[in-house]
């Protein structure tokens, strides 16, 4: 425990400055992981175990196209595309075949993937360490923000996720197939009865989330190191995200995922040992005063 | 089957003989665990290789585990995915005391048991109010708590490298856990004793309530039964047989691991007893025995055994979409009945 | 005695139980009617314990159990069977008997005797003869046909040798037949058991034929108390009844 520190970083604007952005990174990071897996499960009820896979493959395919391309952008489409396609593929040929059965039978499935789609990437890009580099466009001097350091593709990456959250928050609220997806989330019973294709409906929405995990992986990429069991560590933390969050609830994926984000990053100046804890902790604490999370439903 | 029929003949009497029947089957599960721990026992006298034996005492750690996560899988409809830190804190429990403090085994055994069930009563006093997914989910990130605990307090848990220098194994009872033939009479006689202690919690009335449970909870609750202490209860019981087998492959290991805490562990449990069926009491040893043959023949062939293992449980999950013992249950059922005349 | 004094429970701004106040006597039968949505079902929740009241008292025998727990209402001795039968569906009915005396005599946590019990054989097997179960004892609940779920619904709260016994409309999803074979079943379980019995009926041929007295719900209020006879002259009653069409011809 090094409380010295926390105090001293919090009374320094350059240092609050830095953990701030590096919270901030965190958290954007978990919640467009953290928002698939609270989409999927709001429309479907199922929670997607593995969803981490995604954010893994996510990373892997940008990390290749980047070096195919050179370019950053096309980088971030095929991690995007690439996991959006996978989501689909996912969810049609296999989760479609569970729905009925019960929740051991559908944890299954996706633990099953989980073992699978670890091995799968370490078959094609091998069981090391791997790193992306940080694309030729951003290596630029840092900029200083009160003292702090921030480098550009901080920035980038928490505008690309706000963007994304911002974009899928309207999406949800204007358009018609956001309509829609709001009704199955609220009553999956009367989609079907509105002369809706549910399976069309259903694999979209796990291509959705498939995607904007995949764009997670993609934009930590460079700042992050690859590796097969990246998927998973990330999927806890965005559970813990939903959990806090309250399951289903989108700005409650938001709020949570900064808070953990925060928490993270600040809790390692003052607890370095035990960042992860505090995170469980946390979540305990929620879940204990309020069972359904921060934004969840009451149900009934 | 002899139960069934045994209600069958009954039927035809004034009066069910409840007297008979509860006593007859206490007595039919001793003889049948005396029976299979003679077996066991002179298993050694007959086959000489250590591989053998090696696979029996690991069949005990595993058995313990597995069926001990059925008790709230099958039978209370409480899916833990996290159980497997019970298994983790019973190998680090047992090796750390050993290791410190020089008690004797069987202290050691007993207050592994005791720290387990403290650490099972606060964490199931928290996850055991939580709705099915919620409850899965939360019992892992527990399991992941205690695992990244294990990782960083490195001082006492020898961080990734695990517990070394071997667990110091002093004579007890003439028992001498450092001779391979008396760890593997030891780890029968636990594997043995915890079955038929969970096959007695399982036919008990509490048994009975947690089916209530897993059936209809709200009903459950309007005939009288407090729900969420049952669920405690057995929570906590179920730690107590995990930790046990977590116990025996400290001992088997000489050691203690970070993957005994790791989420994985819990993953193979609920897979095993999928694999078995959680409709019948031996369905989790079964399984354990078939996952364990499929590890150790997968891993001889290829280093990428999470695809064939990932396949198998697809093959399970969405092929047949019940357990091995649940499919033989069933075909045997209908093979009797005959088709279209089910009871 | 039940009592229910200014028992009252809203959600969300809506009152679902207001400002209700009947007693029950004991030994007495009971039908609680209403248009869809009048709070019955509410009502009876909230004497049971599944809905906390917002204010107001259950009275049983002088103690008051509202906003107490299911399990403890139900060990007072107010057992209640449920709209769609709620059972136990991969246990046998006999298992669901025993198991149910169990749990009355407090016996649900015994660990160290096997399952069943030689002290609850006796009342499991009253239960099911009551009941007309006695022959299928051995038949699991998934399997019974719907009349005999509603059945075991119905002796899983009747095993518990309850004071008061709360019915969720029993004739639910019934044909007419079965429907005079199921509430002669009730009338005769309340004249030979001695307890008080209130159900929930939709059918009113049924309610003014066998129930002595008759409480008229309508949004969660009282609208009516009294014999059939008084209950077909009150204005009120064949107004709310003649506001949903589908009733109109059975009270009048």
């Amino acid at each position: 425990m090094d409380i010295d520190a926390l105090a001293g970083c919090l009374a320094s604007p350059a240092c609050l400055v830095t953990q701030t952005t590096s919270g901030l990174i965190i958290g954007m990071l978990l919640f467009l992981v953290a928002v698939g897996l609270t989409l999927i499960f709001g429309v479907l009820k199922v929670v997607n175990f593995s969803h981490g896979a995604f954010y893994m493959f996510g990373a892997y395919f940008a990390m290749t196209a980047y070096q195919l391309t050179d370019s950053f952008a096309l980088a971030m489409l095929c991690g995007a595309a690439g996991t959006a396609l996978l989501g689909l593929i996912f969810e049609r040929v296999f989760m479609s075949r569970v729905y009925g059965a019960d929740v051991l039978m559908q944890l299954l499935v996706c633990y099953a993937f989980v073992l699978i789609f670890d091995d799968v990437v370490r078959m094609i890009w091998g069981p090391e360490f791997k790193s992306m580099g940080m694309p030729s466009a951003f290596q630029v001097p840092p900029l200083f923000i009160a003292g702090g350091v921030v480098p550009p593709y901080y920035l980038l990456l928490i505008g690309v996720a706000l963007a994304a959250a911002l974009v899928l928050g309207l999406g949800l609220a204007r358009t018609r197939i956001g309509k829609v997806i709001r009704a199955a989330a609220h009553n999956p019973g009367m989609v079907s009865a509105l002369g809706i294709n549910t399976g069309l409906l259903y694999g979209g929405v796990f291509a959705l989330g498939g995607m904007l995990a995949g764009l997670g992986g993609a934009l930590a990429a460079p700042v992050r190191s690859l590796t097969p069991g990246m998927g998973f560590s990330v999927l806890i933390e965005s559970f813990i995200v939903t959990v806090i969050g309250g399951m289903g609830s989108i700005l409650g994926a938001l709020i949570g995922a900064l808070l953990i984000g925060l928490i993270r990053s600040f809790g390692s100046l003052g607890f370095p040992l035990f960042t992860e804890g505090l995170m469980y902790l946390f979540m305990v604490i929620v879940l204990v005063s309020r069972p359904t999370g921060l934004f969840g439903k009451e149900v009934a | 089957m002899t139960e069934l029929q045994a209600d069958r003949a009954s039927e035809t009497l004034t009066t069910p003989r409840i007297e008979t029947r509860s006593f007859r089957s206490r007595y039919r599960d001793i003889l049948i665990a005396l029976v299979a721990f003679a077996v066991l026992a002179a298993l050694p006298f007959f086959f000489g290789s250590k591989a053998l034996l090696d696979f029996v005492i690991r069949c005990s750690a595993f058995g313990l585990f597995a069926t001990s996560l059925n008790l709230l899988v099958g039978y209370t409809g409480m899916i833990s995915f996290g159980h497997g830190m019970f298994f983790g804190l019973g190998a680090y429990g047992f090796g750390l005391l050993m290791q410190r403090t020089g008690v004797p085994i069987p202290v050691a055994f007993v207050a592994t048991l005791a720290i387990t069930a403290v650490f099972a009563a606060i964490i199931g006093a928290i996850c055991v109010r939580l709705k099915e997914i919620y409850f899965a989910f939360v019992t892992l990130a527990f399991q992941m708590l205690i695992h990244s605990t294990i990782l960083t307090w490195a001082s006492l848990t020898g961080g990734d490298q695990g517990l070394r220098g071997g667990i110091p194994r002093p004579v007890f009872f003439g028992i001498d856990l450092a001779n391979h033939v008396h760890l593997y009479i030891t780890s029968c006689a636990l594997l043995v004793l915890g079955l038929l202690l969970m096959r007695q919690i399982a036919q008990s009335p509490f048994g009975y309530t947690l089916r209530m449970i897993r059936d209809n909870a709200r009903r459950a609750s309007f005939i009288g039964i407090d729900v969420w202490r049952a669920k405690l209860t057995i929570f906590v019981l179920a730690a107590l047989f995990a930790s046990t087998g977590g116990m025996v492959m400290a001992l088997f290991v000489s050691g203690a691991y970070p993957e005994f805490a790791y989420w994985t562990i819990s993953g193979e449990g609920i897979f095993i007893n999928m694999l078995g069926g959680v409709t019948t009491f031996l369905g989790p040893m079964v399984g354990t025995v078939l996952l364990l043959i499929l590890n150790d023949t997968v891993t001889r062939y290829t280093e990428y055994h999470g695809i064939v293992l990932g396949v198998v449980i697809l093959f399970f999950a969405i092929g047949l979409r019940k357990g091995l013992m649940d499919y033989v249950l069933e075909w045997y059922a209908q093979r009797r009945d005959g088709p279209g005349e089910r009871g | 005695m039940l009592d229910i004094r200014e028992l009252s429970k809203s959600f969300g701004g809506v009152k679902a139980t207001d400002n209700v106040s009947l007693d029950f006597a004991d030994g007495s039968l009971t039908a609680v009617i209403g248009p869809n949505g009048a709070g019955k079902s509410t009502f009876f929740n909230l004497i049971t314990g599944a809905l906390r009241p917002d204010s107001g008292e259950v009275m049983l025998d002088g103690v008051d159990l509202a906003g107490k727990s299911p399990p403890e209402i139900v060990r007072h001795g107010i057992g209640r069977a449920f709209q769609v039968a709620s059972i136990f569906p991969s246990l046998t009915v006999q298992e669901t008997m025993l198991a149910a005396v169990c749990a009355d005599q407090r016996r649900s946590t015994v660990l160290h005797r096997r399952f069943p019990l030689v002290e609850t054989r006796d009342r499991a097997e009253h239960a099911m003869e009551l009941l007309g179960l006695a022959n299928k004892r051995h038949r699991t609940a998934a399997t019974l046909s719907h009349g005999d779920q509603k059945l075991l619904d119905i002796a899983l709260a009747l095993v518990l040798d309850p004071k008061v016994l709360l019915l969720d409309e029993p004739t639910a999803g019934m044909g007419t037949e079965e429907r005079w074979r199921m509430i002669d079943k009730v009338r005769e379980l309340w004249e030979t058991q001695k307890i008080t019995v209130v159900f929930i009926e939709h059918d009113m041929d049924i309610v003014f034929k066998i129930a002595p007295r008759i409480v008229v719900l309508c949004y969660g209020r009282i609208l009516a108390t009294g014999t059939p006879d008084a209950i077909r002259r009150n204005d009120a009653v064949i107004e709310a009844y003649l506001g949903t069409e589908d009733h109109a011809e059975a009270v009048t």
